[in-house]
């Protein structure tokens, strides 16, 4: 009884919070949930909760993977809350279920779908049970917050519940291992032309057998500990793919994928295997939820990646790219990075990778530079490469240790004056690569990078 | 002379988080003479029958240490020896631990560990420590960085690596960081240390025998080192 009065003291103040916070304009915020967790620590156990959770976790791809699924239900018709303007945490969970409740404390909505940050499973999945569970992949991390993946994988094998159905990413050695009790099902991509028999990352985390401690054998690498392996001293292997892609066309942009013996094709949104991994995840899910081709391909086909990860535009037959590649995170960056060296023509690169909050309270730890693949930057096609921030110096360093000729790279203390030192000479596309928490930055360098290439074709039309 | 040099890499295969592997990559490109020996987990360690110059170990996982524990107890006589023999060891994050007394888990089971040095680890899972450090080793001012789960205890009095002047030592109440004990050097400082310390680094290799050594991108390093180093004394 008791607790019960706890909660709903808690619940109420949090519903007033959620109001005052709508008239202010201010309700994109953890704070309700916050309040709620504070007066009444079991908040998440007694607040009612929607029949099916879906729940996405996973260190790249939550955010997209979350929207993706969210339009396809929307499209289709279907009602429910998500904590897409909160936080991904156990409060910004909590304060989805403090707005979508009736005043009995009660769901107003039978559904809901939502990104959970993997560290905080230990707050979430001891009171909220997902129905389903995708994780999309597990990378190392920020070091300081998520320490390495075995940490992280342990976390959430101990606290996912029983009940959930997983849906898990195959080619991820790490993943596929999860919870090894749950039902499951995985979804993967069959061998690449691009994929290759060694790795060429950094950051590997499955070379020896988790098992025997015997070096893995893999059958491909994709990149870091993403492909099939299988140890030939005991009986650790990747798993079977249940929904498996046979066949990307990248020229038309069009996947099969093979479940149960029937293959379906899938409108790609762009050639980037992160992004097809997204939709992979997105099309299993929903194919268990009983979703067919038809109510899938529609909706997928028109989505967008939103502007904050990845933009372009042409200005004068120059290509400006803008895409996130999270500091702190080398798998994120070294995507970022790959994906640069691979696309056609002649590139300048604008790298932003500096962690602002860090910069701001002191000497950022940059040891994750050192787990990512900047030696990816060092090709070729690569004419330029321009860097600036608090950690400036240290990023010549790395350049320099990937062997970056440094005629090839500006690297300086301040930031918006980059512009002038960029050489529009040659360049078919300029990539802005950039942190997070380096929007508004990354914003200035666009606008000022279609500046200078307007000048420019001015110039020449004046001569 | 610097072909002379061997540098035993041990198991690089898992002991190898927070870009510590780097300071390797990093002597590599200051020393392209010298040979460097990656021994992987299941092959014995050069050091045995081999004389070597630097033997490094880095930073792994919890359930590594155990396993690496393991594998190295048999030759614990011969590690002990290796120090006597002032043969520079290089020793990161959790590695550490490895040689100490033993690691206690937070239910209090403990992990007998080598038993090289009197101290012992406490393992706090549920609790990341992330700190910056700026230290005093040899008249060299150390920077870096250290993110752990665990802190150690014990004596160090009479064999620590760095007197603390910015952060913490062995533990949250320590002001002396690491072990040393003639070139043994165990340090909870993580990520390039060597790239990041550049005076340090030189300091190194001399031990190791190399007359004059010189840095790779030396002026570079350095200049990030300053940096560096004001930044942290500012905060």
């Amino acid at each position: 009884m008791k607790k019960r009065i706890q909660f709903y003291f808690a619940f109420y103040l949090a519903k007033i919070s959620v109001i005052v916070l709508k008239i202010i304009r201010r309700d994109a915020t953890q704070f309700p949930g916050k309040l709620a967790i504070t007066l009444c620590p079991n908040f998440l156990d007694q607040i009612g909760k929607p029949k099916t959770i879906i729940a996405v976790t996973g260190t790249n791809g939550k955010t997209t993977v979350c929207n993706m699924i969210e339009n396809c239900l929307k499209e289709n018709g279907y009602d429910f809350m998500d904590n897409q303007l909160g936080s991904n945490t156990n409060s910004g969970i909590a304060s989805t279920f403090i707005k979508g409740a009736k005043l009995s404390g009660k769901p107003k909505k039978d559904l809901a779908v939502f990104e959970i940050d993997e560290r905080s499973s230990i707050r979430v999945y001891p009171y909220v049970k997902p129905s389903y569970l995708i994780c999309t992949n597990l990378f190392r991390d920020s070091l300081m917050r998520n320490a390495h993946t075995e940490f992280i994988a342990n976390m959430l094998s101990n606290n996912i519940p029983k009940e959930t159905k997983l849906i898990l990413n195959g080619d991820d050695l790490i993943v596929s291992n999860l919870s090894p009790e749950n039902e499951r099902v995985y979804f993967g991509i069959a061998r690449l032309k691009t994929d290759t028999d060694t790795c060429e990352n950094i950051a590997r985390d499955m070379i020896v057998c988790p098992k025997c401690d015997s070096k893995l054998e893999y059958d491909f690498v994709r990149y870091n500990h993403i492909g099939r392996a299988h140890c030939s001293k005991c009986d650790f292997k990747s798993p079977t793919i249940d929904y498996e892609v046979t066949n990307i066309d990248f020229e038309n942009k069009i996947m099969t994928i093979k479940h149960q013996e029937k293959e379906e094709q899938y409108d790609l949104i762009n050639n980037n295997i992160i992004n097809i991994y997204n939709m992979l995840a997105t099309i299993t899910l929903l194919q268990e939820l009983g979703f067919s081709q038809a109510q899938i391909n529609p909706v997928l086909s028109k989505q967008k990646i939103v502007d904050t990860r990845y933009s372009k535009e042409t200005v004068n037959q120059i290509e400006v790219i803008t895409q996130l590649a999270k500091g702190m995170n080398p798998i994120a960056c070294s995507r970022a990075f790959d994906y640069v060296r691979k696309e056609s023509g002649n590139k300048a690169v604008f790298l932003l990778l500096d962690d602002l909050h860090d910069a701001a309270n002191g000497s950022e730890n940059t040891a994750w530079h050192y787990d990512t693949d900047f030696e990816f930057l060092n090709d070729e096609s690569i004419k330029q490469i321009l860097t600036a921030g608090a950690r400036y110096l240290d990023t010549k360093v790395r350049l320099e240790m990937a062997g970056i000729e440094s005629k090839k790279v500006i690297c300086q203390r301040e930031e918006l004056s980059l512009i002038e030192k960029l050489n529009l000479e040659g360049i078919d596309k300029i990539f802005i690569l950039h942190d997070l928490y380096a929007m508004d930055l990354k914003n200035e360098i666009k606008e000022q990078v279609k500046r200078k290439i307007q000048e420019k074709q001015l110039e020449k039309a004046k001569e | 002379m610097e072909e002379e040099l061997t540098i035993e890499i041990l198991f690089p295969e898992f002991c190898n988080l927070y870009g510590d592997l780097s300071n390797m990559k990093y002597l590599q490109k200051c020393m392209p003479k010298a040979n460097f020996h990656e021994t992987a987990f299941d092959e014995e360690p050069l050091f045995v029958t081999e004389k070597v110059n630097l033997i490094y170990l880095g930073p792994m996982t919890e359930s590594r240490q155990e396993k690496v524990i393991q594998k190295l107890l048999p030759y614990k006589q011969k590690i002990e020896e290796r120090i006597e023999q002032n043969v520079v060891f290089l020793i990161t994050g959790n590695a550490l631990e490895i040689f100490s007394n033993y690691i206690e888990k937070e239910d209090g089971s403990k992990i007998e560990a080598l038993g090289i040095f009197p101290i012992y680890a406490k393992r706090d899972m549920l609790h990341r420590h992330n700190s910056k450090f700026i230290g005093k080793w040899e008249e060299i001012e150390i920077v870096g960085f250290k993110s752990q789960f665990t802190f150690s205890y014990g004596d160090n009095t009479h064999g620590y690596f760095a007197t603390v002047e910015k952060g913490i030592g062995i533990h949250q109440e320590s002001q002396l960081e690491g072990i040393q004990k003639n070139n043994f050097i165990g340090t909870y400082v993580i990520g390039p240390i060597l790239i990041l310390n550049p005076y340090f680094t030189k300091k190194l290799m001399e031990k190791m025998g190399m007359k004059e050594p010189k840095l790779a991108f030396e002026e570079d390093v350095i200049k990030a080192y300053e940096y560096r180093l004001k930044e942290l004394q500012n905060l």
